[in-house]
């Protein structure tokens, strides 16, 4: 016969989570959790400790009795000197080696951008030939870069992020001069951007949309599209953005659009590479739907940048979404 | 070529107030004085920039575009000028010696400030 439990606290794995955190011991029963006090101190305190520091530090690197401190420097300062000059020497010797400028048989005047010119239209059937090197020719490249913001946003997010339960304790009152200065409470800033805000998000979708038919495309577009949202966010405030742009839209826009980029071009290189037929149509070009796969690569492309600009503006300003 | 000739003289004349504007706001040492000398820049100079590069290029999309440009700058410049003064006028701890403004100063802080300058 199974022993009842009445209540959930009597599973094995929840009483060793208290056991772990300390909040139950087997034989004081429940404990009090105070959270830790700040520790302070006087002046004198201070002061000695630094002594005792200095102290220390005195007798750790004391070359006279201490030899292997003294040869480590030693050998330490030689290796930096010799690196630098290697380092030195190599670019010198690279420098001399680089072919004179203007020369017309440079390697990078090479078969390569007429390529580009006389048969980018046909071959990636985009207009605009920059978007079709960087979005087709060289679209492994432009992988990288967006993998590169959303790496850097991920590394600011790990560096600025507040602790949520320690901001809960610690700083609950905020400087009451703090609203003064914020300009959410100006009426012609509201005005104005109640005007601005949906042209600068139509005119950013233009330009990631036109990208393979004009000049524009994912990343000047994101950045228009991520300007708007800072706006937006500058003027109503971050309640009323984040009603439809918070950390969990941040984290599935990126996924979704670095997926498909992945996946898409993945499938675009293996037919490409093994001379199979690829069922992705160029269309006519000029078309708004054409161009195969540059059209949705532009659009993953300026999602991702959308949602780091306004990632890095969140976090800057108040630690998170 | 008129028309050429047309656009040259509206650019020439927009580069010529950037040119004013820049020697200002280098030139004056006051934040209003400067703003004052920077909204050259922002609506007269840019206006000439953008309307001579529309002759230039006639009545098309693109033109279209630079027309936009003009609008979008007409209704966001002023507004950043207006937020900066402000900003100017709530922070500038001095600002009574240099202008005469509305803003309320807060006898707290002046109270403070004086307790700090006894202890200190």
């Amino acid at each position: 016969m199974s022993k009842l439990r009445p209540s959930h606290k009597d599973k094995r794995a929840i009483s060793f989570q208290e056991w772990m955190d300390g909040s139950v011991d087997p034989y004081l029963g429940n404990l009090e959790m105070k959270p830790q006090e700040l520790k302070q101190e006087t002046r004198e305190q201070f002061e000695e400790r630094m002594q005792d520091y200095a102290r220390m530090n005195a007798q750790l690197y004391d070359t006279e009795k201490n030899t292997g401190v003294k040869l480590f420097r030693v050998v330490f300062q030689i290796t930096s000197v010799i690196w630098v000059l290697l380092l030195i020497g190599i670019l010198l010797l690279t420098v001399s080696h680089l072919p004179p400028n203007g020369n017309p048989d440079n390697p990078a005047n090479n078969e390569v951008s007429q390529r580009y010119i006389e048969r980018g239209l046909q071959e990636t059937g985009a207009v605009n030939i920059v978007t079709g090197m960087i979005l087709d020719y060289r679209a492994f490249d432009t992988f990288g870069e967006s993998n590169v913001l959303f790496v850097a946003t991920i590394t600011v997010l790990i560096l600025l992020r507040k602790n949520k339960k320690m901001h809960n304790e610690l700083d609950m009152k905020e400087d009451p001069d703090e609203e003064k200065y914020e300009p959410e409470s100006d009426n012609i800033l509201k005005t104005v951007a109640k005007v601005l805000v949906p042209v600068i998000f139509v005119f950013g979708l233009y330009v990631i949309l036109n990208g393979h038919l004009g000049p524009g495309g994912g990343f000047s577009g994101g950045a228009i599209m991520g300007a708007g949202l800072i706006l937006y966010s500058i003027t109503f405030g971050f309640e009323k953005t984040e009603r439809f742009f918070t950390e969990k839209t941040y984290k599935w826009l990126s996924f979704i659009a670095l997926t498909v980029y992945c996946v898409s071009k993945a499938y675009s290189f293996y037919t490409g590479a093994n001379g199979l037929h690829s069922i992705i149509p160029l269309g006519t070009p000029g078309a708004i739907l054409s161009s195969g796969l540059i059209f949705v690569l532009n659009i993953c492309v300026g999602m991702v940048v959308t949602c780091t600009m306004y990632a890095f503006y969140a976090m800057f300003r108040k630690g998170e979404f | 070529m008129i028309r050429t000739i047309l656009a040259a003289v509206f650019i020439f004349g927009g580069l010529l107030l950037f040119a004013v504007e820049i020697y200002g706001v280098n030139r004056f040492n006051f934040v209003m004085n400067r703003m004052h000398a920077a909204a050259i820049g922002d609506t007269l100079a840019m206006m000439l920039c953008m309307a001579g590069l529309i002759i230039y290029s006639g009545f098309n999309f693109t033109s279209l575009k630079l027309l936009l440009v003009v609008v979008f700058l007409f209704f966001s410049s002023p507004v950043s000028s207006h937020l900066i003064m402000n900003l100017e006028v709530e922070t500038n701890e001095k600002a009574h010696t240099h202008y005469e403004t509305d803003a309320i100063i807060d006898e707290d802080d002046l109270l403070e400030e004086e307790k700090n300058k006894t202890e200190g």
